[in-house]
């Protein structure tokens, strides 16, 4: 067994009982394609340097303080220490407030997952809540300091064990309703929606995350490749947007159902098509 | 909404394409924020990029990617070249797989974006492809080069809208085996299940965003405000609560059963 460090040790309450656990990190992030900066007058590195913005003098990191703007250029500045006393003190405790059903969960307040196992002790009471809320079908809240900040954790059960998820802030989420407030109400029905299904249902396969690659590398590896051999840089195209006026042509056509000997199937399509079967072969995980 | 949109393309169903803007679905603009600031000068401290060799300052337009291709040797690549690299994925978001809406598991899910139309011509379009999804009960999966990365990416109907997710790539998530295998097989004790399913629904609230709440940032504001004032700062944040212990095997049930008491006598809603 991989012996994995914890990144936080504590204990789960709900109500009066209480279940010692660790936490792990359940994903980490990829590292994307990094440029350097470059100075394109001499073709040097640049590097980074924190200056006054009245004197111009450089600021050493020891003497940058925060400040929070009260009224223009009119700063509170606060220490480290200021801000810290506005976390509560850590009591180490994942408390459950409340439990929320499943499916009226708001799945965009998701941050970042966590694998929670009991730790020692307490296994039993652990496995009690696990099957409890599987059971109920309801998720779990708690709020607890983690990493020197206050968050709230979702927690709910997988496979043995538990994964506690921290949730973004209500102000730290915009409202999809507002977001799709100017997006006129059109309810699509009759044939349109029929054909559109039927498309949906031939594209039936499911998502598998091992055989997804990023290809974006690759591609600016090219790039990069036919700049230096002094090939001409590939232009982008894109198919023109469906008309109002054709779309129940292009849904027909899409679903096959007229001879569409003219229809031109873009490059990547097929590329996509012919790892389908692979999709197919993995889809034990939709279960 | 006047919010910028954070990127600009096409969705894409076979032969239909509409015109579509995305913007993330979260945001730090209501959060506190702080700027940086000189102790000594209180002006705000600003960065900017200099010449590693000359140290001299280097204007914004100077500023170039260079991609590495040995040591101190730098193909220089304008953001434009980029813009033009061959996937189709920088500008079209071809949803090539559907699959069941709960078939992909939380874990993989990373940055909610919100999807709508960009242009009149492709309303109706995006109102197909969404509406027969939601008739279906499906999500799409495709891909989309986002921060330059090309990304899987899982679309769900939201309302009007559509909600696009970032999917975790496959060795970003760990295997739950290695941190769960220490946990027995053992069924929980079924003489407590009644109990525990008695105070699950006891506390069990509707989802609402109340419920995620942020008390430290009504506290910063109060500290800055106080500070502002010139007096003295506010009392020290609340002492941590007593530390819980972990209960035995033997006094769960007698746990549970104060719990439910407990619960009874507060007369929730």
């Amino acid at each position: 067994m991989v012996a994995a460090r914890a990144n936080w040790k504590g204990y789960i309450k709900f109500g009066e009982v209480a279940c010692a656990v660790a936490l792990y990190t359940a994903a980490s992030s990829s590292e994307r394609i990094a440029f350097n900066t470059l100075n394109r007058a001499t073709g040097n590195r640049v590097r980074r340097e924190f200056v006054d913005s009245e004197t111009g003098d450089p600021v050493e990191r020891e003497d940058q303080v925060k400040g929070y703007e009260i009224e223009n250029g009119d700063f509170v500045v606060l220490e480290p220490e200021e801000i810290a006393a506005a976390v509560p003190e850590s009591d180490k405790t994942l408390k459950i407030e409340a439990f929320v059903p499943c499916d009226e969960i708001d799945d965009v307040y998701f941050d970042k997952p966590y694998y929670l196992a009991p730790d020692r002790m307490g296994a039993d009471a652990f496995r009690l809540l696990r099957d409890g809320m599987r059971q109920a079908k309801v998720a779990a809240l708690a709020r607890t300091v983690l990493f020197r900040r206050l968050r709230t954790v979702l927690i709910r059960p997988h496979g043995k064990g538990l994964i506690g998820t921290t949730l973004n802030f209500d102000y730290e989420v915009r409202s999809a309703k507002e977001a799709f407030e100017d997006i006129p109400a059109m309810k699509i029905e009759g044939e349109m929606l029929d054909l559109a299904k039927h498309i949906i249902n031939t594209k039936k396969g499911s998502f598998d995350a091992k055989s997804f690659d990023d290809r974006y590398d690759a591609a600016v590896a090219e790039l990069v490749k036919a700049k230096i051999e002094g090939k001409p840089l590939p232009k982008k195209k894109v198919s023109p947007p469906s008309k109002p006026s054709d779309l129940l042509q292009a849904l027909r056509q899409s679903a096959g159902l007229k001879s569409s000997e003219k229809t031109k199937r873009p490059a990547a399509k097929s590329k996509s098509s012919a790892k389908e079967p692979k999709r197919a072969a993995n889809s034990k995980r939709a279960a | 909404m006047a919010v910028r949109p954070y990127w600009k393309g096409y969705l894409k169903l076979s032969l239909v394409t509409c015109p579509v803007q995305m913007m993330p679905a979260t945001s730090e603009s209501e959060k506190v924020r702080f700027h940086t600031l000189n102790r000594e000068t209180h002006n705000r401290v600003v960065s900017h990029y200099v010449d590693a060799v000359t140290g001299k300052e280097v204007s914004d337009e100077d500023e170039v990617k260079g991609y590495q291709r040995g040591e101190n040797d730098y193909v220089l690549l304008e953001d434009e070249e980029l813009e033009n690299v061959a996937l189709d994925s920088t500008k079209t978001i071809d949803i090539d797989v559907f699959s069941p809406r709960n078939s992909i598991e939380w874990i993989w899910l990373d940055t909610p974006y919100y999807l709508s139309p960009n242009d009149p011509v492709g309303e109706e379009a995006f109102s197909v492809i969404r509406d027969a999804m939601a008739a279906e009960d499906m999500v799409g999966v495709s891909r989309l080069v986002i921060s330059r990365r090309e990304r899987a990416v899982m679309l769900e109907p939201r309302g009007k809208g559509i909600v696009l997710w970032t999917l975790r790539y496959g060795d970003e998530v760990r295997d739950e085996e290695a941190y769960f295998e220490g946990i027995n097989d053992n069924k929980s004790d079924s003489e407590m299940m009644p109990l525990i399913q008695q105070f699950i629904k006891k506390k069990t609230r509707h989802w609402d965003s109340k419920l995620v709440s942020d008390p430290v940032q009504d506290k910063l504001l109060e500290i800055i405000e106080a500070k502002r004032k010139k007096t003295k700062r506010s009392a020290k944040a609340k002492g941590a609560e007593p530390k819980a212990t972990p209960n035995n095997v033997i006094n769960i049930m007698d746990a549970l059963r104060k719990s439910v008491e407990a619960e009874n006598r507060s007369g929730k809603r």
